[in-house]
């Protein structure tokens, strides 16, 4: 178990790690001056001078790499070339923005979405299943930008029922909230769908194998043999697809916040694209890698936790 | 005597695609308290269609079309879904085919077997822990308590049924069925597992039902037998009845098929021909008439009642689904067709002084068991496994050379080894006296037209989407013979395995196993090899279809010269075969041999249990001891010493300590034991 | 053996009959006919030049001479989504093919290869994977600036691992199949065995897979579009639809509701298409029903 996590914290490292040069040579295989194209035309030759100096272009490209590096490896992401601030600093402060409306926009998902999949999955090709089956292709089809849309179009401009702006007055609990629940029905209603068909067909997979039909034949309660035994492993492939699909979710948060104008990592790098300000979006860039890998990573635990096979793989 | 179940005329019907499919017709079958019943039949026979529909488990797409099923005197069919929760685990337990997959993978045995006593509202759970620790040691697991945390992948295939046997003993049912219990399983192991079954039903006075398709079980363990063929009971009766004065023409031919029915070396098995009949639409007439040697026109259009046969042993009604049998009758024997003759004994011709045709020196397979880190955290400084080793053998042209082993012997990495697919760690394998290991692949594959190998799943070993005309093709393709007519090669192939031509175009999945397995021959035949290795090659195959395999392998032998390589773990079937027998434990050869001696005199104690150890059909001869204990230990756990040591009854202090060095005997045997037992 | 008894009985059936029967594939394979048909003949179909400018209509609702209305520039709805699903079928048809082929050899030598290049290969998939991918084309936008080829390579390089993990797996579980060791066993090489007996074991699930993505493909084209850092207007693409439609959500709905239909009828239509496919062909989900 124990060498199970060391060997998966490793892997996370070294994605990270390999992201990161990955990043690098993004920047530095672009043909043309790195300087410009980091900076945009709208740098004057002071600010490029600075950059220059302060990204050390004048060294060698493998130096370049390894002080690049070891910066992004003790937190220090670079300064904001245009307003001097430190990117790690900017970054942080949009970080719990983000961070909370996935896990709303997760919440949503997984309290809805699971629950339906085992309903379908009790009886399949009954009434139940075919309406959840139905409401979950409906919320599939949509995607999550054009929900935060319509949901503009209708509960700002028709209905004026919740918030469409902003993330709501710092410190008051409740206003926030509110100001979560349009952006994270937005990035968690396809989700919802996506979840239920997942348990749904792991579910029905789970129904089929020798060891369900041998609990029937040991006599235990349908109650035991659906919640405790199939669930217990078709939630399994369920929570390493949260894990991978995570990436998936930061792109929905992306959209919805800008769309509701919410402070947040994605929002800043819209800013940022807009402004070609590289130095930000590549630490904003970094810190999404950093928070997927985390996500993936706790995943896996928690697979290994509940599946005592996996612990014995990798 | 009282039955403790009785099914009545049942009919089961299954909804297919293809319309409907009568699994089960007019099976009655009474199941008499405290006795062991075993159903048997091969596959098609509906004998676990059987079973599911007792437990009222069958498949959404079935129906009960007809019949009742009591069970002490209730209806088991009008259960509603509690009384069915009560009789399932309650009154009858199971006890299932393939443990791994029946045994939820992710829960551990003591939340497994606490669920099922979910029922004994009294017990605290801490006493129901107790019960079960109780059990497992009760069915030979050690250090109960402790194993409960084990999770089912952490225990072997033996423990894993031992503690399936546990957890259906758990709720002291009254009815105990064991679906083919020791199919998964070896044979040293199959043994404890019968015998394991004997003692929980007379201490437990449990009535036992036991399917299987293996004669010896059935012999070993049942007092009353049903046979069944095409989801009809055609036969049914005592033990003895049945294997002595088998009535019906399919119970006769069945047991005539069972190699280890015959004990001289025949180099001929006996079949029978034809296939189980398609049970779509109700079938016209006995279900067994297209095969029957016997069968008169009556039996094409005139479905036969279940008649008595007069003499039986007492406990049963001796009674066969065969219009030879009706009193009032119309029977007319036809004047007998060509039986095919037995003791056609083929020999083949081995040329005993030339130089071996493969030679093997010393070999040694290893395999790493954990990747580096996880080594290095457990202190582990070699993580591989022999899986081979140090194993020396020859065989000659046309001499057949059987390895025998059980699971984890070593012997199918051996054989893959021959071929250069498993890398070989230390030793020699000389074909022709050329040197393969070390080969590179491009010299290798000249030697590809020589040595050919058949694999042990019949359908599984074919690419699934390719056609047969395709697979049988290939070999002469890849092998650069592109300008022969490769239809009429394959035509050719087909004519000598005797497949019909118009199997060309079609695609494993629509093969039997028999056919398939003759699509394998003809691909190994196909460029005409030297030496033929052959993995298993009954596995999978019902006994009456065995035996064509097993009869097409030796005339091709004998008509091309051929050598062959035989791994199995089936010892009657490789005693018929073979010339020279090797018996593998733990990666090393103990017993190295002329067959006909080593089952005459096995030197080794392992040979010895073995040879003793295969189930005979044969209710007379019931063994009241298993011979050896335990397991094959893991590879990375090797014993020191004899290796064999701790499961051998006649284990000294010498053997703990010393490692046996391979001693020959005065017949030409070698043997790897301090203390031989013949020679 | 029970299960092969029972498997006996179950014959392969007609999978196109199936196909045909099951009532939400079919609706799927109608919808993704319509936006194969509709995308190819938007020539023929369109009322107007996209690009045509009729200012009178500007933001008018859907009418007799606009059928979806027009927008704020008076150029018709009906006739730019048309041809906003041109650009999302070139996207899409490309994006997947390329990843599908890409994936499918990467994941067969990952599965098939030596051990090294499989760690190799699967941790540069992680590492792909480890980038959201609108946060990727968003970084990749703001170095080279929007462009519909940039979109397309960002989409293909993000899709890859997904199809390769996949095949992969397949790969992995079929290498030590006894077929595969019978191939081996014969001589047969190693291009043979991956193209003639790995290939066509592999490509079934690739496949679904492959209709499952077009939605995904579609949508983060349109998404970029909208955000202005994908297709550029005056081009008309869904997305870009959408982007216009956005600024005057608050004087006129159409722009924005007839934006997103064609977007959501493709993700419904190519969803329903792939679930009905796999039901159909993936083994490990046969024999529930």
């Amino acid at each position: 178990m124990l060498i199970y996590i060391v060997k998966r914290i490793g892997l996370a490292v070294l994605i990270i790690l390999l992201a990161v040069l990955a990043l690098f040579v993004m920047l530095h295989s672009i043909p043309g001056d790195p300087v410009s194209i980091a900076l945009g035309p709208r740098a004057t030759p002071e600010i490029q001078a600075a950059y220059a100096a302060k990204m050390n272009l004048d060294k060698p490209l493998f130096t370049q790499f390894l002080i690049f590096l070891g910066n992004v490896l003790t937190g220090d992401l670079g300064t904001d070339v245009f307003s001097n601030r430190s990117v790690a600093k900017t970054l942080l402060g949009q970080l719990p923005y983000t961070i909370s409306l996935a896990v709303a926009s997760l919440g949503w998902a997984v309290a809805l979405g699971i629950p339906m999949g085992c309903i379908s999955a009790t009886k399949p090709n009954g009434w139940l299943d075919r309406i959840t089956g139905l409401v979950s292709i409906g919320t599939i089809a949509v995607p999550s930008f054009l929900v935060s849309i319509w949901a503009i179009l209708v509960f700002a401009i028709h209905l004026n029922i919740f918030p469409v702006i902003g993330a709501g007055d710092q410190g008051d609990l409740a206003d926030m909230a509110l100001h979560l629940v349009l952006p994270s029905f937005a990035v968690g209603l396809g989700w919802v769908g996506y979840l239920a068909r997942m348990v749904r067909a792991s579910m029905l997979e789970v129904m089929g194998e020798n060891y369900i039909r041998s609990a029937r034949a040991f006599g235990l309660t349908t109650q035991t043999i659906i919640y405790r035994y199939a669930l217990r492993v078709a939630i399994l492939p369920t929570i390493t697809l949260i894990g991978v699909g995570f990436g998936g979710l930061l792109s929905g948060t992306v959209f919805a916040e800008i769309i509701f104008a919410r402070p947040g990592i994605g929002k800043v790098i819209y800013d940022m694209v807009l402004n070609r300000n590289f130095p930000v979006v590549q630490g904003a860039v970094m810190m999404t890698v950093a928070l997927y890998a985390v996500v993936t990573l706790a995943s896996d635990i928690i697979v290994s936790i509940l599946d005592p096979r996996v612990r014995e793989s990798l | 005597m009282e039955a403790l179940l009785d099914i009545h005329r049942l009919s089961v019907e299954f909804n297919t695609a293809r319309g409907r499919v009568h699994a089960l017709r007019d099976v009655s079958i009474s199941v008499p308290k405290g006795k062991v019943v075993g159903i048997v039949g091969e596959s098609g026979s509906g004998k676990s269609t059987l079973v599911w529909a007792v437990m009222r488990l069958l498949a959404g797409n079935s129906i009960v079309a007809d019949g009742k099923i009591t069970f002490r005197g209730e209806d088991v069919l009008s259960f509603d879904e509690s009384a069915l929760r009560e009789f399932r685990g309650e009154s009858v337990s199971m006890v299932f085919q393939d443990p791994m997959t029946s045994q939820i993978p992710v829960l551990d045995y003591r939340r497994q077997m606490t669920d099922i006593l979910y029922r004994r509202k009294g017990l605290s759970r801490q006493e129901k822990i107790r019960m079960a620790a109780r059990f497992m040691n009760r069915v030979g697991i050690p250090d109960a308590d402790d194993r409960l945390r084990h999770f089912p992948h952490q225990f072997s295939g033996g423990m894993r049924q031992r503690a399936g046997i546990a957890m259906a003993l758990l709720m002291d049912p009254a009815l105990l069925i064991a679906d083919e219990p020791t199919t998964a399983l070896d044979v040293t192991m199959e043994a404890q597992i019968i015998h394991l079954i004997r003692e929980a039903q007379t201490d437990f006075g449990a009535t036992v039902m036991v399917i299987s398709h293996n004669l010896g079980l059935i012999a070993e363990l049942c007092d009353k037998v049903v046979v069944m063929y095409a989801g009809e009971v055609v036969e049914q009766g005592d033990v003895k009845d049945i294997f002595f004065n088998a009535h019906h023409p399919y119970t006769q031919a069945l047991l005539e098929c069972d190699p280890s029915h015959d004990l001289k070396q025949e180099r001929h098995f006996p079949t029978i021909p034809g296939d189980v009949p398609d049970l779509h639409g109700t079938p016209k007439g006995c279900v067994f008439a297209q095969r029957c040697r016997h069968a008169s026109d009556i039996c094409q259009y005139k479905r036969p009642g279940e008649y008595p046969i007069a003499g039986g042993h007492a406990s049963d009604a001796h009674a066969a689904r065969c219009h030879r049998y009706d009193p009032g009758g119309v029977w007319k024997e036809l004047p007998k067709s060509e039986t095919p003759k037995a003791s056609t004994r083929i020999d083949v011709h081995v040329e005993r002084d030339a130089p071996p045709l493969l030679e093997i020196k010393d070999l040694r397979v290893r395999f790493p068991v954990m990747g580096r880190v996880r080594a290095l955290a457990s202190g582990i400084s070699d993580p591989h496994v022999d899986a081979v080793a140090g194993v020396s053998l020859a065989i000659r042209t046309g001499e057949t050379l059987g390895l025998v082993g059980e699971s984890g012997s070593g012997k199918t990495t051996l054989a893959r080894a021959v071929l250069g697919l498993n890398r070989v760690h230390s030793g020699s394998i000389r074909f022709r006296k050329e040197e393969l290991v070390g080969l590179p692949e491009n010299t290798y594959k000249k030697m590809r037209r020589d040595i050919a190998m058949m694999f042990q799943d019949p359908v599984g070993s074919l690419s699934p989407r390719q056609t047969v005309g395709q697979l049988l093709s290939e070999p002469l393709i890849i092998h650069g013979e592109r300008d022969l007519p490769l239809r009429d090669a394959a035509e050719k192939l087909c004519d000598m395995v005797s497949l019909p031509r118009n199997f060309l175009s079609r695609y494993p999945h629509e093969l039997s196993g028999g056919q398939a397995r003759r699509v394998g021959v003809a691909r190994a035949l196909a460029l005409s090899p030297a030496l033929v290795i052959a993995d298993e090659p009954t596995a999978g195959l019902d006994v009456s279809v065995q035996g064509e395999v097993l009869n097409l392998m030796i005339e091709l032998q004998a008509l091309h010269g051929l050598s062959y390589l035989i791994i199995s773990h089936n010892l009657p079937v490789i005693r018929q075969v073979s010339d020279i027998l090797a018996i593998m434990y733990l990666g090393r050869i103990v017993e190295y041999g002329a067959c006909s001696q080593v089952f005459e005199k096995p030197a080794h104690p392992y040979s010895e249990a073995l040879v003793r150890g295969t189930p005979r059909p044969d209710p007379s001869r019931r063994r009241k001891l298993v011979s050896i204990e335990g397991e094959v230990p893991s590879l990375t756990n090797r014993p020191g010493g004899c290796e064999f040591h701790p499961r051998c009854p006649y284990a000294t202090d010498r053997c703990r300590k010393e490692q046996p060095s391979p001693t020959r005997l005065v017949d030409g045997r070698t043997v790897l034991c301090h203390f031989p037992l013949a020679g | 053996m029970t299960m092969d008894a029972v498997g006996t009985f179950r014959q392969r059936p007609e999978k196109l009959a199936l196909l045909l029967k099951n009532k939400q594939g079919m609706i799927g394979f109608v919808l993704v006919v319509a936006f194969f048909l509709s995308a190819l003949l938007a020539p023929f179909l369109a009322t107007h030049d996209p690009a045509q400018l009729d200012i009178p209509a500007r933001l008018t609702g859907p009418g007799a001479d606009h059928w979806l209305g027009a927008d704020q520039l008076g150029r018709d709805t009906y006739s730019r989504v048309l041809y906003g699903g041109r650009v999302a079928l070139k996207v899409a048809a490309i994006g997947v093919t390329l990843s599908l082929v890409i994936g499918l050899t990467l994941g067969m030598v990952a599965g098939y290869g030596p051990r090294w290049l499989d760690n190799a290969l699967l941790l540069l998939f992680d590492t792909i994977r480890s980038f959201p991918t609108i946060v990727l084309a968003l970084a990749a936008v703001s170095l080279l600036g929007p462009s519909l080829n940039l979109i397309l390579s960002i989409v293909i390089i993000t899709s890859i691992p997904s199809y390769a993990r996949l095949a992969r797996t397949s790969t992995l579980a079929l290498k030590n199949t006894e077929f595969i060791m019978a191939e081996r066993s014969l001589g047969a090489g190693t291009f043979r065995i991956l193209f003639r007996h790995v290939m066509p074991n592999v490509i079934g699930p690739l496949l679904i897979l492959a209709a499952m993505d077009v939605p995904v493909v579609v949508t983060i084209e349109a998404g970029l579009s909208f955000l202005g850092l994908g297709v550029l207007p005056p081009t008309a693409s869904w997305g870009t639809i959408l982007n216009e439609g956005y600024l005057v959500i608050r004087t006129s709905p159409w722009p924005v509701v007839a934006g997103g239909i064609p977007l959501v009828l493709t993700t419904l239509g190519f969803t329903l298409l792939g679930e009905a496919l796999r039901d159909i062909f993936d083994p490990k989900l046969r024999g529930i029903r």
